[in-house]
């Protein structure tokens, strides 16, 4: 008897203690978004999107950093979302069963955990140091290197789930091995791949480190890719960390700015493949 | 061991098969059979589990090339040409002879989508023709009427036997000449295999059937000739009702009479 | 044999017109697409290869002017060119031991409460709450971590911490004042509640492959909860959880923004926990664009190598691990 009420008292403990971090990790999360959005609230108005980012001590907005952000998001976007669905198609079908393709699995998953700074030393490298300057263009190729490995992981799995008879089924209508990828494959696969893009456009929205040696950051309004950009996540960077209060209040608005974007993709993104399933 | 055809029909098989042998890595898995199939008549293929009769059906359309480590070997003689031989176009081939699987597997489409998107592989058809040629396709499996008012829902709201009889119009709208059936009503209720069965019956009149099953009352409705497989081995071919009332070998009499399987 | 199969080639046309001209000229395309998902997914591998052999290129002049002795120096002194890792590696390895000693417990402790105790109706809720933390960016984190935790810390917790580790012998140096409030224990604060989300997303992944059957036969001999998770659950899933600690574990070493805010930028190396530090990536990200000098820029190319090297080993580690546990799922 004495044994039992032992047993129950250290599962009553342990259990209480994993409520205990549950909701510690709850506040916390409560804590930071909720210090977010009055720090950033704050600094809200239309300002923001209509004025360019002003020097210390002025008054202005985010607009150039927000544009730049935009421009630099969607074409790295552009570039690596397709290389990684053409790349995740080629793991799932033509190559499912090639050392070629356990190879570039275990690559990519490599790629998708690395550290961003590594990827932008690397574009540094084979960019910005020839070139002689730093551009939008390598700020995108960045991008775009963050964006592929999350693609081909979920376009692999997602058409992996594809069922072997719907393939045979196509395939035994006489349709070439492509007509039945793209056609049927792609499109039973097809919530689940623009699920994946919205997860790495969430991805990429909030990082920092590889814009800092690529695109760097422009006071001003620019839409030369040839040229430093500005974008939200180098000039929260570059606001937060300077002691001037009115570049810290862009910080936070930037911030949530950024926040409300990723929380929006990602609810998307669930509400796709929640969709899917239920269908 | 091979058995040889009880009848010779006055014309040539529609496809002959001579000593094929299929492979799954290492392993035999068809060892060395032989047969007819005979123009516009439904061939049946019986067995326990196992004894490959659906591998057999799977080479005729050389399905199993989707995946390695799986080859035949031998002759599959279809109007003259060798269907295993690796020169022959084989998008061709399936064009010409078709499969309906186990499970029904219609394409995450609209109904008609699902029986244009073949034909347009091979056509290309004003739409006036196209909406004809599907409403052909839709009452070729006994369909038409029941989805003529909504060929735009999707393929994938129909029930299970309707769904089944989409797969076949879909199998039957770019006119092949030969028709394989894998199990086809194995998924279905008892009204929509019936329903198939009668289908089959009529499809037989316009092409060759190969029907894989697993009831011997299935293939005594349905099939002309039955083929008796087991481990690999062709144990018995010959007219259905030979085969179901005299059977020649101990091993068909047993699986007809219900001792395995 | 040739005119056989003329004339089954007429056969064929003539039954199906067109048919074998409507297949060939899809022939070319078809080829074409295969091609490109091949190239494509060459192009994966190219770009790790040119990412590490870039590194090792831009490193040279480092390695060259160093040697190994670079491992272990801890100098940095831009104006006489002479730089060592050793600072930053050590920040980097302790702000991730801080950061995985809390969250590894923490992000369990939460799997446990999702899959054990929490009632049906929260499950989804919270589930998707801690999936939505583990998205957002970490400079977010950062600057939270400067204008929130900092000054929380300093005010509150460190010298709650000197206090209690001021007359032990040895710890005392360890949480040594001054409480700056940003330093290495802050740093690894922040990157520890950057890594709960993932750590707690991940396990609870792995503990829902658990069997029910498992689960309810441990409960029908009367297991406490407890019991069922240390006996049963954990046990199952031990791969799995390690291998996702192991990923969190990467991407705490690899973190740049969470850790550049809060952890004082100072090349030394301090048996104070309280004191400021660095780490790699906060050295390259605040360094990079100011070096000037060749030795200089390579030695932080030279940083990023070695950081790389390291997360390299702890991702492909952790991958052993995870496919380990796929093939046990029969996948």
């Amino acid at each position: 008897m004495e044994r039992f009420a032992s047993r129950r008292r250290s599962s009553a403990i342990m259990m209480g203690l994993s409520t205990g971090v549950t909701a510690f990790g709850l506040v916390f999360l409560a804590l930071i978004l909720g210090t977010l959005l009055w720090k950033g609230l704050a600094g809200l108005n239309l300002a923001v999107f209509t004025q360019m980012t002003p020097p210390p001590g002025g008054k202005g907005g985010l607009l150039n950093a927000i544009a730049g952000s935009l421009a630099m998001t969607s074409l790295g976007v552009i570039v690596g979302a397709p290389l990684g669905m053409l790349a995740g198609t080629y793991l799932a079908e033509y190559g499912r069963y090639s050392k070629l393709a356990s190879l570039v699995r275990f690559i990519n998953d490599i790629l998708l955990s690395a550290p961003s700074i590594v990827i932008g030393l690397f574009v540094y490298q084979i960019i910005v140091a020839p070139l002689g300057h730093f551009s939008a263009l390598a700020g995108v190729v960045a991008l775009a290197i963050l964006v592929v490995p999350v693609v081909v992981r979920t376009t692999e799995d997602m058409l992996l789930l594809v069922p072997a008879p719907l393939r045979e089924a196509a395939a035994a209508l006489g349709l070439p091995r492509s007509h039945v990828i793209l056609k049927v494959a792609f499109r039973a696969a097809r919530a689940g791949i623009i699920t994946g893009v919205l997860l790495a456009i969430a991805r990429v929205s909030g990082e920092t480190a590889p814009l800092l040696f690529t695109s760097l950051n422009n006071q001003f309004w620019s839409s030369n890719l040839n040229a430093p950009m500005a974008s939200l996540p180098a000039v929260i960077f570059q606001f937060a960390l300077s002691p001037y209060a009115d570049w810290q209040q862009l910080a936070w608005t930037g911030a949530l700015l950024i926040t409300l974007t990723v929380l929006t993709l990602s609810v998307l993104a669930r509400w796709l493949s929640a969709s899917r399933t239920n269908k | 061991m091979n058995a040889t055809p009880e009848t010779m029909q006055n014309a040539a098989p529609k496809i002959t098969v001579r000593d094929l042998k299929f492979y799954y890595g290492d392993s035999l898995a068809l060892k060395g059979v032989s047969l007819p199939l005979h123009a516009n008549k439904a061939t049946a293929f019986i067995g326990p589990s196992g004894c490959g009769k659906s591998t057999l059906l799977r080479v005729f359309n050389r399905m199993y090339e989707l995946y390695p480590h799986q080859r035949a070997e031998g002759e599959v003689m279809f109007d003259g040409l060798n269907i295993l031989d690796p020169g022959q176009d084989v998008n061709l081939l399936r064009s010409r002879i078709g499969m309906v699987f186990q499970k029904p597997t219609p394409f995450p489409m609209s109904i008609y989508e699902n029986i244009a998107f073949g034909i347009r592989l091979y056509e290309k058809l004003p739409k006036s023709e196209m909406d004809g040629r599907v409403e052909k396709a839709l009452r070729g499996a006994a369909l038409w009427d029941e989805v003529s008012g909504k060929l735009n829902a999707s393929g994938l709201s129909l029930s299970g036997g309707q769904q089944q009889r989409l797969c076949i119009a879909r199998t039957v709208a770019i006119r092949p000449e030969v028709i394989l059936l894998d199990e086809p009503c194995s998924a279905l209720d008892p009204i929509s295999t019936a329903k198939i069965e009668e289908l089959i019956d009529e499809l037989t009149d316009e092409y060759t059937i190969a029907i894989v099953t697993h009831s011997m009352q299935q293939a005594a409705r349905v099939s002309q000739y039955t083929a008796f497989m087991y481990l690999g081995d062709l144990v018995e071919f010959g007219e259905t009702n030979h085969v179901f009332t005299a059977p020649r070998d101990k091993r068909t009499q047993d699986y007809i009479t219900g001792r395995f399987g | 044999m040739a005119d056989v199969a003329m004339g089954a080639a007429a056969l064929v046309e003539e039954r199906s017109p067109g048919r074998s001209k409507a297949l060939a000229s899809l022939k070319f395309g078809d080829l074409v697409f295969g091609r490109l998902t091949q190239a494509a997914a060459a192009l994966v591998l190219l770009i790790l290869s040119g990412v590490i052999l870039s590194l090792l290129l831009g490193a040279i002049p480092a390695i060259r002017a160093f040697g190994l002795g670079f491992l272990v120096s801890e100098q940095w002194n831009p104006v006489t060119e002479k730089f060592g890792a050793l600072a930053p590696i050590i920040g980097t390895v302790t702000t991730s031991i801080i950061a995985m000693a809390i969250a590894a417990p923490v992000g369990v402790g939460i799997a446990v409460f999702l899959t054990e105790l929490c009632p049906q109706a929260l499950r989804r809720p919270i589930g998707i709450a801690i999936e939505l933390l583990a998205g957002i960016p970490s400079i977010i984190y950062g600057i939270w971590g400067l204008f929130v935790l900092a000054p929380f810390v300093q005010a509150y917790v460190e010298p709650a911490i000197i206090a209690v580790f001021g007359p032990i012998p040895v710890l005392s140096s360890v949480f040594a004042g001054p409480p700056y409030g940003i330093g290495t224990l802050t740093a690894g604060f922040v990157l520890a509640i950057m890594v709960v989300p993932f750590i707690a997303a991940v396990s609870r992944d792995v503990f829902d492959t658990v069997p029910p059957v498992l689960k309810e036969s441990a409960y029908g001999i009367g297991c406490t909860s407890w019991e069922v998770v240390r006996r049963v659950v954990i046990p199952y899933t031990r791969v799995g959880v390690i291998g996702g600690m192991m990923l969190g574990l990467g991407r705490a070493l690899g973190e740049t923004m969470a850790v550049t805010f809060v952890i004082g930028n100072a090349h030394k190396i301090t048996a104070s926990l309280l004191a400021p530090g660095t780490t790699i990536s906060a050295t390259i990200a605040n360094e990079f664009t100011e070096a000037d000098g060749q030795l200089y820029t390579s030695s932080l190319i030279a940083l990023a190598l070695i950081l790389f090297v390291i997360t390299f080993l702890v991702l492909a580690a952790a991958r052993l691990m995870l496919a380990r546990l796929e093939r046990r799922k029969g996948r």
